[in-house]
This record gives structure tokens, C-alpha cells and sequence, in this order.
């Protein structure tokens, strides 16, 4: 099967500063990657090159059997949907609604076409009552799902997202998750740039670890959040859950909160007792 | 002695009708860090901007009420805020990070001197000093946030205001900048924090407000956010929203040491 999204060795640089060195992996469809590291680890770097807006200085990037070397961004955006970190800056539209049409309509598709796929993105974040707000009359945190319903609009085969949960409470957090995992479900690969582990865990499945400029790690996430020692070294830190887990010595160390209240309830009702 | 004082306060932003502050008072002294927790538009931000005095006066919309800042007289009054969107907090007049932070104490009219010694301390304290030579335009989300926070930091405000300061920082960063708000109370500022990290409240706020709808519903310790009707309201912490689906008995651990020492003693 063709990859969603592929890099081979890939490199950047901004100016004299190396950005990121020789970075390779591959996602499937429906795959599901966090891409964790510090602040200017290169996380947001990578996530402009798979966008197409800027381009690896070596290596290459493959969109299923697209080079992005050979593909303008708007090109790209049939198959890469994104959001970015300052999400504001990707809203010019007067209202929500037409904000998420934006891209559909750029791609060509009829109207009625439009109209269900803005629909279905609005729906997915819970944000038809704001559909005819104009964006900047909404919080920054509604601001940043109403240019990721544009991102899902596209129904994109790849979604690249930098920072998705970032000032968002645990409600919309929550609707951003589900809104994913249905996306990932109908076959689109996700790649996430994110610092909220705890969102991490309930949504996605392999950890990408970069640690200036290189990838540092490739692996399933649960297991890593579930080990501490191997996360202080990549400036990371494990989210509250997985502390619980292991303090308590829960049985499969689980590290989402509904799998960690299951544990605790079969511990408690004295089928295990670990820490005894 | 620095206090903010909100009585009955309640603000309409323009052409709206329902109030995003409703019949708010609330108490902040220096040497004190309080924390406002709450869903996406309870208020906390609004609440924000009216202790900064930047609403009504520069946001428009109208305010009924009372609200009594009393600064140690350093700058525009002694208040400082950091928005949630550093990237609408950039002057646009600086080459460098060191001019960007110096920007803020600058327009105060500061002797140079003071500006400098200023400057470098709240670079220092962020963390960034490497950075000073750096381009604005250059630097990540994370690092922007903390060259922002120092230009308000340099400002020396007796109140500082802080709109979900750990957005853009990695986990490292988050726990700097918490070491750094309650470094910030111990020198006798008073910080107003609006934030959707509650696993970090414990260890840091001596008091949470819960809004809900603009109104303030509950004030009291960070063990209120081991409390049901805060769990239930998604506010809770992580350790007490997993005791409570668990279906474990209250009193519901706020942290994980509280866990353990629970689980013990169970």
C-alpha cells in the first residue's frame, strides 16, 4: 500500500541554523503520529515542508506518489489538510462558515459538494451555532477550530496539525480528539505537532520525537509516555495519567483516562493489588 | 502595597447584550497567585483585560462596577498582561529580541540605564538571553511566547496578568514558567493567571476561581479542583477526573502524591 506521507533524509536549514538533519519515516493511511520535541526542535519546520511551503534543502518528501518538490502548496492541498500554529493568521473570510468553504470551493468541487463537506467539519467540531460568527468575534480558542474544520473541509488523505489543542479547555479538547480519530478511522494518515501529551494519549498512537533537528525516537506512544526516565532527556514530560499509572503500579500501565479509571475500579474492587 | 479590587463588576463587549462578566468581585494582593478556571468564554479572559484596564478603555463595550488597582506607581499604571496570541503582542519595531523586550520599559521613559538592567534581568529569567541578537520574525512559537512574557516582565508591573501563558511551551518551558509566576508572588507582585493547565495548579495558585458564564461560581484553594461539580465541569485534575470515573469514593485526590497516599491508606 502507498504511503501517506513518506520523508527520506530529509534536511533544512535557516541560514547557518540546522533546522532538521536527515529526517526519514513514513506513515500509512489512518496512521495516527504525535510529533513531540522541544520548543525549536524543528517540529513547526517540518510541518512548513510537508506543507510545501518551504523546501527540503536535501532529502525528499512523498504525498502518496506525490514529490512536493514538484508540487506548488495549493496542489499539495488536495491531499495535505493543515493547520498551523497561529492559527488566526489562516482565517480572512467574514464568517465562519464561509472561512471553511474556502478551501473545498478552491479545489474545484461543486456547490452542494461544498456545502456537505462544510457541513460534516463544522459538525465534527461542534460549531454550527458559531457557523455565521465572523472569526474574530469568537475566542481564540473557537478562532483555532474554525481553521481546523477548514483543514477537515478538505477531507484531506494527510492531516498536519501544529498545535491543535493549544489554550483549548478540556471539552473542546475533547471534540477535537473525536473529530480526529473519525478522520483516521475513514483512512486519513495524522500527523500532529503537539506539547499536551494528555491529548496525545487519547488520540494518537506513535510517538516522532524530534530532538534538534533529528529524530530521536520512533515508537508506539503509550509505551513511552509510560517510561519517564526516556522522556526527560527529549524535553518531555509525562502527562498526569501516566504518573498516576505508575505511582499506583496500575496493570498495563495505562496512560489514557478512561483505560486508568477502569484499572482503578478492578484494583479497587480487589481483583489486583499492586503497591501492596 | 500592590491589590486589585473587583466589585459587582460586570462588562459587555460592544453590541452584545449578554455580559461576559457578570457580577464578579474578587480580591488579589501581592504576593498572591490567582488562578481563573473555566470552559472557553466563561470569562476568564475578559476578566483578564478588565484587570489590565483594557477593557472598556481600549476593548470598547461598557462596565458596571467598581474596579480599584493600587500599584507601586512603575509604569503605565503597574499592570501587565500577556495575551494567549504572542504573535499579536509583537511591537513590529524590533530587529532584535533584545529591542523587542526593551520596547515596553523604553515608552515608559525610562533612563537608559534602567532599561538596560531591566532588560537583561528578564531575559535572564526567561531563559533566553542566547536569544537577544535573535530576529522576532525567526524564532518558534515557544520561544516568542517567552521573549513577550519578558518584555512585560521588564516593565517591572506590581500586577501581572497572565492569559494562558503555557500555550506554546514545551513541557520543560511550562515548568519554567510556573517556577517563574510564583518567583513573581514571592516578590510581592500579585499574578492573575487564566489557564487550562489545572495538573499545574496545585503546586502553584494559592487561589482558584471558577467562571462559568461570567459569573464567579466558586473561589477558594486548588483543592477545589478535585471537587465533584469542578470534575463534572471538565476542571478538574487529571488524578481526580480518573478517581472519579473510576468510580472511587470521595474525597477525590487532587495530585498524584494524594493518590498514592489515598491508595495506601485505603
Amino acid at each position: 500500500m502507498t504511503d501517506a506521507l513518506r520523508l527520506e533524509r530529509v534536511s533544512f536549514a535557516y541560514g547557518d541554523v540546522t533546522a532538521l538533519a536527515e529526517v526519514s519515516f513514513a506513515l500509512g493511511p489512518g496512521e495516527r503520529a504525535a510529533l513531540l520535541g522541544r520548543n525549536g526542535a524543528g517540529k513547526s519546520t517540518l510541518v512548513r515542508l510537508v506543507t510545501g511551503l518551504r523546501r527540503p534543502a536535501a532529502g525528499s518528501i512523498w504525498v502518496e506518489d506525490w514529490d512536493t518538490r514538484d508540487r506548488p502548496p495549493e496542489q499539495l492541498a488536495r491531499r495535505v489538510g493543515s493547520m498551523f500554529q497561529y492559527a488566526d493568521q489562516q482565517l480572512f473570510a467574514r464568517t465562519v462558515r464561509d472561512d471553511v468553504s474556502f478551501g473545498p470551493r478552491a479545489l474545484g468541487f461543486a456547490a452542494p459538494e461544498v456545502q456537505q463537506r462544510v457541513g460534516r467539519a463544522l459538525a465534527a467540531l461542534g460549531l454550527e451555532a458559531h457557523a455565521a460568527h465572523h472569526p474574530y468575534d469568537l475566542p481564540p480558542a473557537f478562532r483555532k477550530l474554525a481553521a481546523l474544520a477548514g483543514a477537515l473541509a478538505l477531507e484531506p488523505r494527510l492531516l498536519v496539525l501544529d498545535e491543535p489543542t493549544a489554550g483549548l479547555d478540556r471539552a473542546l479538547r475533547a471534540r477535537v480528539a473525536s473529530a480526529l480519530l473519525e478522520r483516521a478511522a475513514a483512512g486519513a494518515a495524522l500527523l500532529v505537532v503537539t506539547h499536551d501529551l494528555a491529548f496525545a494519549a487519547e488520540t494518537l498512537e506513535r510517538a516522532l520525537v524530534l530532538d534538534r533537528g533529528r529524530l530521536a525516537c520512533d515508537e508506539p506512544l503509550a509505551g513511552l509516555l509510560a517510561a519517564p526516565p526516556r522522556l526527560e532527556p527529549l524535553g518531555l514530560a509525562p502527562p498526569a495519567v501516566a504518573a498516576l499509572s505508575r505511582a499506583l503500579g496500575l496493570p498495563g500501565a495505562p496512560v489514557r483516562e478512561a483505560d486508568a479509571a477502569r484499572a482503578l475500579a478492578r484494583v479497587a474492587a480487589g481483583r489486583r493489588a499492586p503497591l501492596d | 502595597m500592590t491589590r486589585l479590587s473587583l466589585e459587582h463588576v460586570s462588562f459587555w463587549y460592544p453590541a452584545t447584550d449578554t455580559p461576559a462578566l457578570a457580577d464578579v468581585s474578587l480580591e488579589v494582593a501581592g504576593g498572591e497567585v490567582v488562578a481563573l478556571v473555566g470552559a472557553v468564554g466563561a470569562g476568564a479572559s475578559t476578566l483578564l483585560l478588565v484587570a489590565a484596564d483594557l477593557a472598556p478603555r481600549v476593548v470598547g463595550g461598557r462596565l458596571e462596577g467598581a474596579v480599584d488597582f493600587r500599584g507601586r506607581g512603575n509604569g503605565e499604571g503597574g499592570r501587565g498582561i500577556v495575551l494567549p496570541t504572542p504573535w499579536t503582542q509583537v511591537s513590529g519595531m524590533a530587529f532584535t529580541v533584545w529591542d523587542e523586550v526593551a520596547f515596553g520599559p523604553a515608552n515608559l521613559g525610562w533612563p537608559r540605564e534602567q532599561i538596560t538592567r531591566h532588560v537583561d534581568r528578564a531575559l535572564a529569567r526567561l531563559d533566553i538571553a542566547a536569544l537577544r541578537a535573535r530576529e522576532p520574525a525567526t524564532l518558534s512559537g515557544g520561544e516568542l511566547q517567552r521573549v513577550i512574557i519578558a518584555g512585560i516582565l521588564a516593565m517591572d508591573p506590581a500586577l501581572v496578568l497572565f492569559d494562558e501563558p503555557t500555550a506554546e511551551l514545551d513541557p520543560a518551558g511550562a515548568r519554567m514558567l510556573w517556577r517563574l509566576v510564583r518567583s513573581l508572588a514571592a516578590e510581592g507582585k500579585a499574578v492573575i493567571v487564566a489557564t487550562s493547565d489545572l495538573d499545574a495548579l496545585p503546586d502553584v495558585a494559592d487561589r482558584v476561581v471558577w467562571l462559568e458564564q461570567g459569573r464567579a461560581k466558586k473561589i477558594g484553594p486548588p483543592a477545589l479542583l478535585a471537587e465533584d461539580a469542578l470534575c463534572a465541569a471538565g476542571l478538574g485534575t487529571a488524578v481526580a477526573v480518573v478517581w472519579r470515573a473510576g468510580g472511587l469514593p470521595r474525597p477525590y485526590p487532587l495530585t498524584v502524591d494524594d493518590a498514592v497516599r489515598l491508595w495506601r491508606h485505603r
